[in-house]
């Protein structure tokens, strides 16, 4: 068996993609592992994630299977499971050799690995369409949006996309705490990922600008009385609003 | 504007304190049914999905800012708290106000857009006309581009409400009770026909501004996210045979994209009003909506799910298992093979599993294991199919059985959660090695340290 290692990002598991294609392995025969999992009697070969690589993938699975299941992937690709890549690579190579047509790659869900992959993608999607909603800005001093967000799955690079459409006149940073990761947007500019400097201190306090405190009581305010007494059910409501958002949301401080 | 001076003392939070609270009421809080991408200048988008923003202590969306324009009502509707002889704060807000309020909000992401109703204020035209005051200076003065549902009121001037067509996403004339009896008796100042005249106005404008669309695609969207309206249930007798085709010859008759249910929540004093110890009927409400759905995606009818002689839901059954046990001459239902409608038919199967269904059976024969992978609620579908000529455990096809099972607490419980049952206890449960095995465990067992 030979075990492809690479780095935790798109661009590293699509070059091991590449890789794996190009050297002519067999998918059944071959891993591609992002955390350096260990087997008997294996061989391992390191890549190194390339642009280049990178982009050929990206179209080649664009045009084989289509924007949507194209999309899929990344989403899928963008959770925290450990096996991830190989789901992946696996749904990847049987799309390619059954020669699936666009659209249709994910409809084999008896599968355990189209499966595997396939629930990623749903979670992820399912997180990334929660955050949509429940992502809530701070205006600060300077006039700028500020967002923190804690997701299970690498959500930034989707959610730019959704709020450089909707707010594009505005300057706003969206802030991944988890993996330390700023989403930043200028005003009428194209957005792009800064990655927190390890070195750096936790950024100070910021200032709240003067009319943000009041805009904040007025949707709790809002919040509050929307809720009809004769019908109350919290649980419903935890449902529908987990937890782990409700912690980032200014109307449950 | 003599009229808006009357409430000027009030500060911004005590308005949308009153108006929120009064706004509480409307149920439709959905942002759906219209794409639009940003146009790289004004704040604001659309996503056909809809998006939830946050969700109240009751469990219901919070979408949109909901609110009213005025609670200052010259209307006299026995269920309403905002009638006139209720002595209640009353506000009115300017549309500056709203307008404000809509864009801080919607840049904080806080909301997905405005909707936006109004107590009757003098009259309807006059109502209907600073609604469409506010909307326009919304979508023009602040370049709003995000989702508005505005109410159209019934007696207001045709024209405002065709003008105000073409700002918004959606419009909703609320039927408010299912027959024309009840609303006479509960809401004497409105008459249903009334309340459908404006429905079918602005059916007639989607129509024609469809055919507009054809041959300019650029031409501006009439009601882009169609039209929905409500119904109040439990405030006056109607069985729910009688609300179900309404709501059905509401789809069919007058293309609504929506019909909301809303429990009857007494409010008000009143002795033409139900006493209802048990609080606002809830459980009926949900059979509605359910219901509901079986009559827009899964190609029921009223008429096979109820009838005179049957003419409420029942308690324990969804409507679908109800019409299922009822129907067992047209099951066990072959997975492998049966055409998407009858499997669409199955409770416990959805639209979703469905179609993954037909898509999964092209590449191989379906076991029960993949039903689950796929999505299908075995516990309740497990009566109804079969995979490969079998079903999952010797089963009666009978009625009171397959009732008893379903309606059982503990047997819901057993298929349920660890998906097995009636099977034998053995030393060698090998159950217990489906669980595939970590990469961690595969580390340690390289390693000795397993």
């Amino acid at each position: 068996m030979t075990v492809y290692q690479c780095e935790d990002s798109l661009e590293g598991i699509f070059t091991a993609i590449y890789n794996a294609y190009q050297d002519g392995r067999s998918p059944e025969d071959t891993r591609i592992t992002v955390n350096g999992e260990l087997f008997l009697f294996a061989r391992y070969v390191t890549v190194d994630a390339e642009g280049e690589k990178t982009l050929k993938v990206m179209n080649t699975l664009k045009v084989r299977f289509g924007e949507d299941d194209y999309l899929r992937l990344c989403l899928a690709l963008s959770s925290s499971h450990e096996e991830k890549a190989q789901a992946v690579y696996q749904t990847v190579a049987l799309g390619l050799g059954e020669k699936c047509s666009r659209g249709h790659l994910f409809d084999d869900l008896g599968n355990q690995w189209i499966h595997l992959a396939f629930t990623l993608a749903r979670a992820a999607q399912n997180e990334n369409h929660h955050l949509r909603g429940f992502l809530r800005f701070r205006e600060l001093k300077s006039g700028l949006l500020f967002a923190v967000m804690g997701p299970q799955n690498n959500l930034l690079t989707f959610l730019m996309p959704h709020f450089s459409d909707r707010l594009p006149g505005e300057n706003f940073i969206i802030y991944d705490e988890i993996r330390g990761l700023f989403g930043v947007h200028p005003a009428g500019g194209q957005w792009y990922v800064v990655r927190k400097d390890e070195a750096a201190k936790k950024p100070e306090h910021r200032e709240l600008s003067a009319r943000e405190d009041e805009y904040q009581e007025l949707f709790r305010c809002f919040c509050h009385k929307l809720a009809v007494k004769e019908r109350e059910n919290k649980k419903l409501q935890q449902n529908m609003l987990p937890l782990r958002f409700q912690e980032y949301m200014i109307e449950f401080e | 504007m003599e009229y808006l001076s009357a409430g000027q003392e009030r500060t911004l939070m005590d308005k949308l304190a009153i108006l929120a609270d009064a706004a509480k009421y409307d149920v439709a809080c959905t942002s759906s049914g219209v794409d639009r991408k940003g146009n790289g200048v004004s704040m604001g988008n659309c996503v056909a999905s809809g998006i939830c923003h946050s969700f109240s202590s009751d469990g219901r969306c919070i979408s949109l800012l909901k609110i009213l324009l005025t609670n200052e009502c010259i209307y006299d509707c026995k269920y309403c708290r905002n009638r006139c002889t209720n002595d209640i704060p009353r506000a009115t807000f300017t549309p500056a106000e709203i307008c404000t309020l809509t864009m801080e909000f919607y840049r904080r992401n806080y909301i997905e857009g405005l909707f936006l109703s109004s107590g009757i204020l003098q009259s309807p035209t006059l109502t209907m006309e600073l609604l469409y005051r506010t909307i326009w200076l919304l979508r023009n003065r602040c370049r709003f581009n995000g989702y508005i549902h505005v109410k159209a009121i019934p007696g207001a001037d045709e024209e405002l409400i065709r003008r105000l067509g073409y700002l918004v996403d959606r419009m909703s004339v609320n039927l408010e009770l299912p027959t024309a009896e009840g609303l006479r008796t509960l809401a004497p100042n409105k008459h249903r026909k009334n309340i459908l005249a404006p429905m079918r106005l602005i059916q007639n404008g989607i129509h024609a501004n469809q055919n507009e669309l054809a041959v300019y695609r650029s031409a501006p969207r009439f009601v882009g996210g169609g039209q929905s309206t409500q119904m109040i249930i439990g405030a006056t007798q109607e069985s729910d045979y009688q609300i179900l085709n309404v709501a059905q010859s509401l789809y069919e008759k007058f293309e609504l994209k929506r019909v909301f249910y809303s429990a009857f929540v007494k409010v008000n004093e009143d002795k033409s009003l139900p006493a209802l110890p048990g609080g606002p009927p809830l459980l009926r409400e949900h059979r509605l909506y359910q219901a509901d759905w079986l009559l827009r995606f899964y190609g029921f009818r009223a008429e096979e799910l109820l009838d005179e002689k049957r003419p409420f839901f029942n308690v324990m059954l969804d409507p679908k298992e109800d019409w299922a046990v009822r129907h067992l001459e047209q099951f066990p239902v072959e997975i492998n093979r049966a055409p998407y409608e009858n499997l669409l038919r199955v409770p416990g199967i959805g639209v979703k599993s469905a179609q993954r269904i037909i898509a999964a059976r092209r590449k191989a024969k379906l076991s029960f294991t993949d039903l689950r992978k796929i999505g299908v609620v075995l516990k309740r579908a497990v009566y109804f199919i079969t995979c490969c000529g079998k079903t999952m455990y010797p089963l009666k096809m009978d009625e009171d059985y397959i009732v008893r099972n379903l309606t059982d607490t503990k047997d819901r419980i057993r298929f349920g959660s660890d998906g097995m049952s009636y099977r034998q206890m053995s030393l060698f449960d090998d159950e217990m090695f489906m669980r595939p095995v970590k990469a961690q465990e595969r580390l340690q067992t390289a390693w000795g340290q397993l």
